[in-house]
């Protein structure tokens, strides 16, 4: 899932200060499950705004939704019917909620309310940490299930650096180094064969931005090739 | 031609100086070094932002120390450029005479002094050796043709003391296969580690210089209170010796065991040459050499 925390709150007090009337928008599923944008969160940063400002004898009114995902305009699509009387809106979502967002809302500003981090997993409650670079040529198959690309800082395709300390990592000490425990899951499968071959440079040109994908079964339907 | 090529074909036991590129352009120090032993040894090093900290560029570096009379060892990391800058500047070092290479994958921003910077490893150094063994070829890592090809003497870096061994070992087997010419080690304090680590190496012989390494008063300091974290391991005894002493009483230590390793070296054919990191200056160099009658 997406992983995203939640951006100080002076930062998004100074964003918001030009307007008097705001809808905050929180996103059910990845920033929820983190505990970054979900309805929760949605609801302790109308507070927070609702008290500082109340402080400062500041009036500021606040509409509060939450929507299943706002990356998917099938959630996304009825929320046009609450926006048009708000000054601005804030997104909990992560960048691409804030985005689709904006495009849907095309007369309010659209602050983003958390910053985007990266594609992890939840280890614990409150503990993520990074799996996936989402870079268009995964290498897992060969690598016995552990990304060289993600989990080497340096993302070395042919084995490790000359930094590693008895298995650790030269950037974190605190973490095991990619390339030992690639070596030694494949050890322990007897595929270590694996690793005779020199694996190319990788295909950037893949990870041009923005991507798009366009699932087979649907190339006719956007008007392309099939 | 490559002096180092030569002289490690030869079987005659070169010694490399590893300089230090200054921060900045003032270039007289280190070319000082160069004037003073260019008669003495057979190359001079070139790091290429050594740690990941900004220095004066080592391709220039490199010109500057042929034009003084030395020969030049170009370091090239995969950290700071990716595959198109890195092939311009193989063939940019080639037409300038810098033919001995040493590539590697580079120490990580965030450990150096611009830590913000973007990280590259477009390549790895195992790719950039065949990247550079391409240009050789008279192609690039495109397969476009080239107008004159380069005639590099490849170098690559491995660890005797990595622990595990395994994964180095497949690393080091790919470099090969990918061109490596020569290699060199981080530094080796404990002899009896690099004593084992040959028995590794394959029976086809492989070109191997040996680091050895004078050491500072604040790396005797991090080593004592147990702090230091390095790919080598500092031998208890030599610490204990070292720790508490004067700054120029530690070089001075360090540099007559720096003179009896490579003596050592050279007798027992532990390595084919040694290289040499006495901070970039003259005086220890020469003490150096002559600890270990060179």
């Amino acid at each position: 899932m997406i992983i995203a925390e939640r951006k100080p709150f002076a930062e998004i007090k100074a964003m918001l200060a030009p307007y008097k009337k705001i809808l905050i928008v929180g996103c059910g599923t990845c920033v929820a499950v983190c505990l970054a944008g979900g309805e929760k969160e949605v609801g302790l940063l109308a507070s927070q705004l609702r008290l500082s400002l109340g402080l400062e004898d500041k009036r500021l009114e606040i509409g509060e939704i939450t929507v299943e995902r706002q990356c998917d305009l099938e959630f996304l699509r009825p929320l046009c019917d609450f926006t048009a009387d708000y000054d601005a809106i804030v997104s909990m979502a992560c960048g691409a909620g804030v985005q689709f967002l904006n495009q849907l809302c095309s007369l309010q500003p659209v602050f983003p309310a958390v910053n985007t981090t990266f594609i992890g997993v939840n280890n614990e409650v409150g503990y993520y940490t990074e799996a996936c670079r989402a870079c268009h040529n995964c290498y897992l198959g060969i690598t016995g299930g552990i990304c060289p690309v993600t989990m080497c800082p340096k993302g070395l395709l042919n084995g490790p650096c000359g930094g590693t300390v008895n298995g650790h990592c030269e950037v974190d000490p605190e973490k095991e180094c990619a390339w030992s425990r690639i070596y030694h899951r494949l050890e322990l499968e007897g595929r270590l064969d694996n690793l005779r071959e020199i694996l190319p440079l990788h295909p950037h040109d893949r990870t041009t931005t923005p991507g798009t994908v366009i699932h087979p079964a649907y190339k006719r339907r956007y008007g392309l090739n099939e | 031609m490559s002096k180092l090529r030569e002289t490690l074909g030869a079987g005659a036991f070169p010694v490399v100086v590893e300089l230090k590129p200054p921060k900045g352009t003032g270039v007289d120090e280190m070319l000082a070094v160069v004037k003073a032993l260019a008669g003495r040894v057979t190359a001079f090093s070139l790091p290429d932002n050594e740690h990941a900290r900004m220095r004066l560029s080592a391709i220039a570096a490199a010109r500057l120390v042929q034009e003084a009379g030395g020969e030049a060892l170009v370091h090239f990391t995969c950290r700071d450029r990716n595959r198109l800058a890195l092939s311009s500047d193989l063939l940019g070092a080639a037409s300038l005479g810098l033919n001995n290479l040493l590539l590697v994958s580079g120490d990580y921003v965030t450990l150096g002094d611009h830590p913000q910077a973007k990280p590259v490893y477009d390549a790895d150094s195992v790719q950039l050796l065949q990247i550079a063994a391409g240009l050789m070829d008279g192609h690039d890592s495109a397969g476009l043709a080239l107008t004159g090809s380069p005639a590099f003497f490849l170098g690559a870096v491995v660890i005797p003391e990595a622990e595990p061994l395994g994964p180095q070992l497949m690393k080091f087997e790919k470099k090969l296969a990918a061109g490596a010419q020569f290699f060199i080690t981080p530094p080796v304090f404990d002899l009896d580690k690099l004593r084992r680590f040959r028995e590794h190496l394959p029976e086809t012989p492989v070109k191997l210089l040996v680091s050895v390494k004078v050491l500072g008063a604040d790396e005797v300091a991090q080593a004592a209170a147990g702090q230091t974290r390095q790919v080598y391991s500092l031998p208890p005894d030599l610490v204990n010796d070292l720790a508490g002493k004067e700054p120029e009483d530690i070089l001075a230590m360090g540099v007559k065991a720096a003179g009896r390793l490579v003596r050592q070296i050279r007798q027992e054919k532990l390595a084919d040459g040694v290289y040499l990191k006495a901070k970039g200056r003259t005086d220890l160099f020469t003490q150096i050499l002559e600890a270990a009658e060179l």
